[in-house]
């Protein structure tokens, strides 16, 4: 059954629709993309699969249940979201942070039992961050502090992780880091990420799914080689690129790219 | 493991705050314009004082600072709670209205109900508190109302809360404006801030509030601190973010309207005793709002001494000493605040 799936969703802000009547799958277990040019509606629609947007249409279902009628509470213990560059309050240690991830399995006052101790503990191991535990969040650099907002998202032991643009803002190394600590989830603990991702080759090399959007439109979906075409490039970002494999990853790559000119642009609305 | 360290600083602060207090709340039993020596307090204490001590000491002295320390408690935590949920270092009851809109309310409920702003009727020591609440309620409505925008934006909130604060601030002007003289002046002493009803019965009247609303307030720690995270994230985390926060934001808005009734428009106090407080004790909850009140009982504790004796038989109001001492701290945050 697919983890997470969408039924005819139309989702906007006011009076502006953003996204038109999308059917998407989310498949059990794979690393899924969604792509597309700023504006396309990809983190709206990131934000309603996690419930922080509210559809204006059409449902969210997961796990076959209709997501708004789940206690949000439930939700948070089969899911995980992790905005786009989350703020922690100033002198939070990274192990408070990755406690707050047990805030789905606590009640009240939230005393952390034995149990949450170790999936913490298990959380900042499996970031690297066991060494840093107890220095402030905002000591840590951008590499080390997404660690510790995917070490809080993970300690809520979740088969389901939403992630918006987690390399924004981070160089090349760390970019890689952090996409290579989702990919470790995903292959030995089977965790399902769903993730929205700028760069283009990244996306191709991690996921075993791809969705491009453009003006709110599904244009294509499918593996990395099916989605990371030159056709598919061209009609959802305007560009003129050349795709290659990796001689590395065996993946589709971007190599360098056009923009193009007016009148392909044209032919290609003409063409539609 | 840090937990148990922080635990240890938190009981060692409190023990040391507590036992500061108890000194201060010595102290100032020995001060006033009638003059009681150290040993006649203490005969006093114990029961063994002169009818006359005893009156000036257990009926004047004791309650007036047992509603400082109450009041002191109160607005730290009131703060604690709104800068927690606007996530702005800057808001504080005082300064986005809420105590403005608690005095609006005080000031009609005696001006309409009791004609003089002399003495408080039975009655109206039990009712005083509830319209304060209500004033206190009326500000929180209007300044969310307002500022909101799609949810609740940091800056907006402050803005229009400066706003609200100015707008009830002028509303109480006309109404001073009708009033006596010496209406006049008792009122603008206890809008800057003024430990009034210093009875047992005032103590009474609000205590059972406070033992209800700041155990309240620390139970729901956890709550303010993931709905400081941002909303996104909470949510995430499986909270209810609108109904919790306006759970949060109604008990802080209760507990300021309470303190409005007993102290009057007392500000800069709930901006600043949490700010030391997460200064000392770092961003979690749990940790901040126990050492933000007692924090809190202790700069009132100390303000209202200092103004009841420095100027001696001249009484300056409690809310003038707290800004006094607590202006430059909040300059030095704005500077600080980019």
């Amino acid at each position: 059954m697919d983890i997470l799936s969408t039924e005819h969703l139309k989702i906007g802000y006011e009076e502006k629709i953003i996204v038109h009547d999308l059917n998407i799958q989310i498949q059990s277990g794979k690393i899924t993309t969604i792509i597309g040019p700023n504006g396309c509606g990809k983190s709206t629609l990131l934000k309603t699969l996690a419930r922080i947007h509210k559809a204006k249409e059409g449902f969210v279902y997961l796990e076959g249940e209709q997501i708004h009628k789940i206690p949000t509470k439930k939700i948070a213990q089969r899911m995980a979201v992790l905005p786009q560059s989350p703020e922690a309050p100033s002198g939070l240690t990274i192990f408070d942070l990755a406690s707050y991830g047990r805030s789905p399995h606590q009640k009240g006052f939230a005393r952390l039992t034995e149990k949450d101790k170790e999936v913490i503990n298990w959380a900042l191991d499996v970031t690297g961050l066991t060494e840093l535990k107890n220095q402030e969040v905002d000591t840590l650099s951008g590499g080390q502090r997404q660690r510790a907002w995917i070490a809080m998202a993970i300690a809520q032991e979740t088969n389901l992780l939403l992630l918006d643009e987690p390399t924004t803002y981070l160089d090349m190394a760390h970019q890689l880091e952090v996409l290579q600590l989702l990919k470790k989830l995903n292959e030995e603990e089977g965790r399902t990420i769903v993730m929205v991702i700028h760069d283009l080759n990244h996306a191709a090399r991690f996921s075993d799914h791809m969705i491009a959007m453009k003006s709110g439109k599904l244009i294509k979906e499918g593996t990395a080689e099916e989605v990371m075409t030159e056709e598919v490039l061209k009609e959802v970002f305007q560009i003129d690129a050349v795709v290659v494999k990796d001689p590395r990853t065996n993946k589709p790559a971007c190599l360098s790219y056009e923009l193009l000119k007016n009148q392909e642009k044209k032919e290609l609305i003409l063409a539609k | 493991m840090k937990i148990n360290t922080k635990q240890r600083k938190l009981v060692k602060i409190l023990s040391i705050m507590v036992l500061l207090v108890i000194l201060l709340l010595l102290i100032s039993l020995n001060l006033g314009v009638v003059k009681i020596s150290p040993m006649n307090v203490f005969q006093t204490l114990i029961g063994n004082g002169t009818p006359k001590d005893q009156f000036v000491l257990l009926e004047l002295r004791l309650p007036r600072m047992v509603l400082a320390i109450l009041i002191g408690a109160g607005l730290a935590v009131s703060g604690s709670i709104l800068q927690a949920i606007s996530k702005n270092d800057l808001a504080e009851p005082g300064i986005i209205g809420i105590n403005a809109g608690a005095g609006f309310a005080v000031v009609l409920f005696i001006f309409t109900f009791q004609g003089t702003m002399t003495g408080l009727s039975a009655l109206g020591i039990w009712l005083l508190p509830i319209f304060a609440f209500l004033g206190a309620l009326t500000a929180a409505a209007l300044i969310y109302i307002l500022a909101w925008k799609k949810g609740i934006n940091p800056i907006r909130l402050v803005l229009v809360g400066i706003g609200v604060n100015s707008g009830f601030g002028a509303a109480i002007t006309i109404m001073q404006i009708k009033m006596n003289p010496q209406d006049f002046m008792k009122a603008a002493v206890w809008l800057s801030g003024d430990i009034w009803g210093t009875n047992w019965n005032f103590v009474i009247a609000i205590l059972p509030w406070f033992i209800l609303l700041i155990p309240y307030a620390i139970w729901k720690s956890h709550t303010l601190n993931i709905l400081s995270l941002g909303d996104q994230l909470a949510i995430g985390l499986g909270t209810s973010v609108e109904r919790e926060r306006l759970k949060v934001l109604l008990v802080a808005v209760a507990i300021a309207g309470f303190c409005v009734a007993a102290g009057g428009g007392i500000s800069f106090l709930g901006l600043v005793a949490p700010h030391i407080a997460r200064k000392i004790m770092g961003p979690k909850h749990q940790l901040i709002l126990p050492v933000a009140a007692i924090i809190g009982s202790f700069i009132l504790l100390l303000s209202d001494a200092i103004g009841q004796n420095l100027l001696s038989p001249t009484q300056i109001s409690v809310g003038i000493v707290v800004a006094i001492i607590s202006a430059p701290y909040f300059i030095y945050l704005l500077m600080k605040t980019n």
